[in-house]
This record gives structure tokens, C-alpha cells and sequence, in this order.
């Protein structure tokens, strides 16, 4: 049970919810008997499908049931009419699924049969992917909404990827990645601390610039530092435009990307110097800064010292993670691992 | 170490025990919409026993028979309960429950085995049944159950030879930026996920695949000012993830990497003291589910009075190491008392 706050009951009141519960589950038990019993004698008629309809209303966790349903569809219904049959009972069940999903945005088996619903749906009518459009044009409409009531749901952003990636050939308008760009853009802007667009971003950005010149990339990552400034201005505490911006410099960085957006993050920590992820992030540049190939030695041991003091003041004001830190102001361990095979080696040699 | 400003509640054990047991008298209507999370219901329950020390609290022979009438003759493994549906869900565990319960040998290895090994897919990977879903919980669970019943073996023979390194793959292409994973390649991080994706990868022997530092960083972040830790970045914290995250955290060697006494707290202020069990956070109803993630994360924090436990089967330690399949990871040592000094 997650976030349902405690009450406590009078013994007199607890007894009168019992009471009251009773009949329900009485009724509920009955239901779920009847239908496990056509279940086991393989009833697949379109009486058993309206049974297994009633009991997933009240219970769409129920797996087993979310089973048998296909199995109806599938060895009683579907041999027995034709594919506009089959088209029109597919409805019926992405309709129900919606009507579930709005009440439980969050179960696994709701969402799993809507994909298997997709998924059977045939080809036609005549020749056509007429049926397939119509269907994924809805889902379009139907993911939206979920992630407009809940921004974060992760199981709504997987359908969308997955609708996306399954659209039917003949789709139109045909979709490309500058529209999810467009779409992920829209999301963030409305809320800067919606991790689940800024990571679906770097995903079709990734995609994008596999086909991108050297110069291309550099430029719309350019655009991208320039969007990704402002969610870190408007609240540099928000994990999200941080865990973004490490996206975006990755591991080798140019070197006047690293030298502006350090230089960047050091103004905004002048405006908030006790933001510890403005810090973090400092200290983390700094560190690959001093590591690059391109660095003077100088510059280099002047980032060092630099980002083993902002470790030092992290350990102090993120004191929950201080053993982090001090981690971080060690030597590297490959370093670490190098000094303790000189030293076995200079044990050998004294041997 | 600094801890948060009230003193929080001992871990009851005797309330939190009577909890347990008393799981299967109060037959309200919730009872009966969970019936399909019964047989992990039994499993949260026995290991939050064990790891208080009392797995004697419940019933053997009747558990081990309830885990028997769970049984699917048509799929060949476990369901959630009788009449239901076999699913890879259920099969863990029910083999969980019957390795701690020393009674293995009472079903058909075999045929689990072979249940187990055709979730795979040739791309790596793993549904929870015929229909197909896939997800790396189900990596997780497959690799799990079959260490568990000695049987990885089988896996590597799969895919002329393959089977192994394409459950891996798959699990290292769900991996992110950020060192952490998600449900499926391309899906975003979360905590659970990247509990199911090192725990697979290390009793898959491939741990060297994840980046310490970077996942130990990630993991670090998702402790909250409260002790608390969430499961992705900007959400609010939740006793499981006392487990997903901590035993992560323990499987890489960064467990230190968060404020262990401030998250112990977190726990402790979770527990229902009039009636027993643990809740998501402080105040809300509590389940069997958050129970034995709320203890097995106080366990990997040396919190007293507790038995070790295994942070990548979530099982008692000692059972597992008499198996021979104790691998290596970093509790935090167990304390005499809590917190250690006044």
C-alpha cells in the first residue's frame, strides 16, 4: 500500500465494516469462483468474457483472469468471426483497458493486455492498415492524457515508446524524432523537474546524432546546454537538469564546451554558493577537466587542488554522503592499484 | 553521525511477528483482491520472520503444502495461488520458500527448470509467462530461480552456448547514462530496476559490466534530507527502497555512500507500534511488502539484534552460504546497540 494514510477504527466501527463488507465479498468470492471454474472446464463463449469483464472490474490485478480472457478471444471467439469481429471485441477491450488505466495508471497487467490488444489486431480492411491506423492514432491520444494526469509514469512513457516504435507503415502524418523532440521540449519546459522527459530526450537525441557530422552534433548539443541552463538557473537544488548537463558533457567533452560550462557553473555558484549540486558538479568537472588529454600540467593540479577543496566544503554541507566525498578527494584507485603492485614488486626484489 | 532530531522507536519484534502471523486471520475484502500477490505475500512474510530470528513463527508443513497447492500443471511451475495462472512471479517465490524451508526436493526441478529457460528470448529477454511481457525484473527472477535450484547451467547451454551472455546484454543495454537501469533498454532509471539488473548481473558473474562509481553516485542521490531513499530522481522516498537501493548499494561496495543512521531512523519511524508491520513512510497502513524490505535494509545496516542477510537473493545469508553461492558484497558490520553510543 503505498501513501494511504493510517486511521484507526473504534472496535464498534471496525465491526460495522465487516458487516458492510461482507456481502461484497461474498459476491466478489462467488464471482471469482464461477469464473475460475469456466476457466477450468475451457469455456471460451461470450458469456465467460462478460464474466471475466465483471471480475476485472473490481479486480484488474487479476492476472489468471487477464489470461483466460485471451484465451477466450483467442480459441473461442476470434476462430468464430470475421475480422471486422475481430477489429470491433479488440475495441471493446482498449476501451475497457482506458477505463481501468484511469483508475490504476500503474498496473503492469492492464497496460500488458492493451499491448496484446495492438498487437492482434490484423491487417485491413481490404488490403489497408485502415484498422492499425485508427488504433494507434488512439493510443497517441490515450498516452498523452496519462502522462498530462501523471507526468512521471513510467509505464506511460514505455507505451509511448513502444507505440512509437510499432506505428504502422502506412501512419500518417508520419512521425519523426523532431516531433518527440518537439513533444519532451514541451513536457520540460512545463516542469523542469520532469527527470522522465529530460531522459527520454537524451535517448532520441542519442538516435539523432548517430547520423550527424561532428560540427551538427556540436551545435544542437549547444542548443541543448542553452535549455538545459535554464532548468539549472531556475532551481539549481532540482536533480534533474544536473543529471541532464552530466549527459550532455559526457566523458571526453571538447575542450571549449568544458571551459565554457565551467565557467558557467561557477557563475552560478557565485549567485548560490551552498547549492551542493551546483558544487557536485564542479568538482566533477574539474576532476575531468584535470583528467583531459589537452590540459597543461599546471592547469591541470590548479583543478585538482580546486575540486579537493569543493569535496572537502561538499563533505560539510552534504554531510549524508561525506564518505562520497572524501572517496573522491583519494587518489584514483587505478593509482591506488599501480602503487600497490610497485610496492609488492619492490618487496620481491628486497626478498 | 548526525541522525534526525527526535529519537526513533526500537524495531518491535514481537509486534511485528504477531503481524505476521496474523496476516491470514483478517480475511476483509483487500484479502481477497490480493490473492494474487499471496505466494510472494509468503515469502515477504517468512524472510522478515528470519530475519528477525523467528522462522519457527509459522507453520512449516502447512506452508510448504500451501506452496505445493500453488502448483500449475499446464505451465509446469507456481501461480500466486491455487487456480491461478503459472508465472515467473510466483516461481520465485515458491523455490525461495521451499529452499528456506529446506524442502527443494518436493517438486519437479526439472520441469521449473524448463519453465524457467523458455522465458528467454533470442534477443535476452525474459517475459513472465506465455504471453510475453518482458521486463529485467523477469532477467532477475530467471537467474535467481535457477541459481537457486543449481541449474544455471542450463542457461549457458542455451542459444549454442549464448544464453548467458544474451540475458546479459540485454540487462547491460537497459543501462543508462547514469549508470543505473530501467525496466527495458531505453526505459529511465529506477531503483527497483537497478536492484533486479546487479543483482542478475552479479549472480551472473558479470558485475565488472557496471560502473561502480557512476551507479554509486546515482544511488547515493536518492537519499532524501528525511534518511529516506526514492526510487528515481524528484520523487519521494519509500521503505522498499530501503532494499532496492541499499542492497545495490551493498552489492557494489558503496554502502557507506549514504547516511546509514539517518535511513535506519527513516525505518524505524515507518513501524505501526500498535499493531505491527511497517509502512511505505511514516503514519500510512502497513503490508507485509514494506515489513521485510523495512528489516532486511535495517539487517544490511548492522541494526542489532537481526540476522544477516543476502543482499542478492534477498535471503538469509547463512542459507545461501551453505549452498555454496555466497558471493562477495559489504554490509555494514552489526551493531551491539542502536544507535551505538548516547
Amino acid at each position: 500500500m503505498h501513501g494511504i494514510k493510517r486511521s484507526r477504527l473504534s472496535a464498534q466501527a471496525e465491526e460495522a465494516k465487516r458487516i458492510k463488507e461482507q456481502a461484497k465479498i461474498e459476491a466478489y468470492v462467488g464471482l471469482q469462483d464461477d469464473v475460475l471454474a469456466r476457466k477450468r472446464s475451457k469455456d471460451y463463449t461470450t458469456e465467460a468474457l462478460k464474466k471475466t469483464t465483471d471480475l476485472l472490474d473490481l479486480n484488474p490485478e487479476f492476472y489468471t483472469i487477464w489470461n483466460y480472457r485471451r484465451h477466450i478471444f483467442l480459441r473461442g471467439l476470434f476462430p468464430n468471426t470475421n475480422l471486422q469481429g475481430i477489429v470491433k471485441l479488440l475495441s471493446t477491450d482498449l476501451r475497457l483497458t482506458m477505463a481501468y488505466l484511469q483508475v490504476h495508471p500503474k498496473v503492469y497487467w492492464i497496460w500488458n493486455h492493451r499491448k496484446w490488444c495492438l498487437e492482434n489486431c490484423p491487417d485491413g480492411p481490404e488490403g489497408t492498415e485502415g484498422w492499425k491506423n485508427e488504433f494507434w492514432k488512439m493510443e497517441l491520444l490515450v498516452v498523452e492524457k496519462l502522462l498530462d494526469s501523471d507526468a512521471r509514469n513510467f509505464h506511460a512513457w514505455a507505451y509511448r515508446r513502444y507505440i512509437l516504435a510499432s506505428l504502422p507503415k502506412s501512419y500518417t502524418p508520419q512521425r519523426s524524432a523532431q516531433d518527440e523532440l518537439r513533444y519532451t521540449r514541451k513536457k520540460i519546459e512545463s516542469n523542469f523537474s520532469n527527470f522522465s522527459a529530460w531522459h527520454c530526450r537524451t535517448k532520441i537525441l542519442a538516435g539523432v546524432w548517430e547520423g550527424l557530422s561532428e560540427a551538427q552534433v556540436q551545435s544542437q548539443k549547444d542548443q541543448e546546454f542553452e535549455l538545459v541552463r535554464q532548468a539549472l538557473w531556475t532551481d539549481p537544488e532540482d536533480q534533474s537538469g544536473w543529471l541532464y548537463h552530466r549527459w550532455l558533457i559526457g566523458s571526453q567533452p571538447p575542450e571549449p564546451t568544458l571551459r565554457r560550462e565551467l565557467e558557467s557553473i561557477k557563475e552560478l555558484n557565485e549567485a548560490e554558493p551552498d547549492s551542493k549540486w551546483c558544487l557536485n558538479a564542479l568538482a566533477h568537472y574539474l576532476l575531468l577537466f584535470a583528467g583531459s588529454p589537452w590540459t597543461e600540467t599546471e592547469e591541470a593540479d590548479n583543478a585538482r587542488k580546486e575540486a579537493k577543496e569543493i569535496l572537502r566544503r561538499l563533505a560539510e554541507i552534504d554531510s549524508d554522503r561525506k564518505e562520497r566525498y572524501q572517496d573522491l578527494g583519494k587518489p584514483p584507485q587505478v593509482i591506488r592499484a599501480v602503487l600497490m603492485i610497485l610496492s609488492f614488486s619492490t618487496i620481491i626484489k628486497l626478498c | 553521525m548526525a541522525s534526525s532530531s527526535t529519537i526513533a522507536p526500537k524495531l518491535d519484534i514481537d509486534l511485528h511477528v504477531k503481524y505476521i502471523q496474523n496476516l491470514d486471520k483478517k480475511k476483509d475484502y483487500t484479502y481477497h483482491l490480493t490473492e494474487h500477490l499471496r505466494l510472494n505475500g509468503v515469502y515477504w512474510g517468512l524472510t522478515a520472520l528470519w530475519i528477525m530470528g523467528r522462522q519457527d513463527a509459522l507453520d512449516r508443513e502447512e506452508m510448504i503444502k500451501y506452496v505445493l497447492s500453488c502448483w500449475d500443471e499446464v505451465a509446469g511451475t507456481f501461480g500466486a495461488h491455487p487456480g491461478h495462472d503459472g508465472h515467473i512471479l510466483g516461481t520465485l517465490s515458491g523455490i525461495q520458500i521451499l529452499i528456506m524451508q529446506d524442502a527443494i526436493d518436493r517438486v519437479d526441478v526439472d520441469r521449473i527448470t524448463k519453465f524457467l529457460l523458455a522465458r528467454v528470448a533470442p534477443n535476452g529477454s525474459v517475459s513472465g509467462d506465455e504471453f510475453g511481457e518482458s521486463d529485467t525484473r523477469f532477467s532477475y527472477i530467471m537467474a535467481s530461480a535457477l541459481s537457486l535450484l543449481g541449474r544455471l547451467d542450463d542457461l549457458d547451454a542455451l542459444y549454442d552456448g549464448k544464453g548467458r551472455d544474451l540475458v546479459v546484454q540485454n540487462i547491460v543495454d537497459s543501462m543508462n547514462f547514469d549508470g543505473a537501469f530501467g525496466t527495458e533498454p531505453g526505459a529511465e532509471s529506477h531503483g527497483g530496476q537497478v536492484w533486479v539488473a546487479v543483482g542478475a548481473l552479479a549472480l551472473l558473474d558479470r558485475l565488472h559490466m557496471v560502473d561502480n562509481e557512476l551507479l554509486g553516485w546515482w544511488l547515493s542521490e536518492r537519499q532524501l534530507p528525511n534518511g529516506g531513499l526514492n526510487g528515481r530522481p524528484e520523487k519521494l522516498e519509500d521503505v522498499c527502497y530501503s532494499w532496492w537501493d541499499l542492497a545495490s548499494l551493498s552489492i557494489i561496495g558503496k554502502i557507506r555512500w549514504i547516511n546509514g543512521d539517518k535511513l535506519i531512523n527513516f525505518i524505524l519511524d515507518a513501524q505501526d507500534l500498535e499493531d505491527g508491520g511497517i509502512a511505505d513512510r511514516k503514519g500510512d497502513w502497513v503490508d507485509v511488502f514494506h515489513t521485510v524490505f523495512g528489516v532486511a535494509g535495517l539487517s544490511l545496516l548492522g541494526y542489532p539484534g537481526l540476522q544477516d542477510i543476502d543482499p542478492l537473493y534477498c535471503m538469509p545469508a547463512d542459507i545461501i552460504e551453505k549452498r555454496g553461492l555466497k558471493k562477495p558484497y559489504f554490509a555494514r558490520p552489526r551493531m551491539e546497540q542502536y544507535p551505538e553510543s548516547s
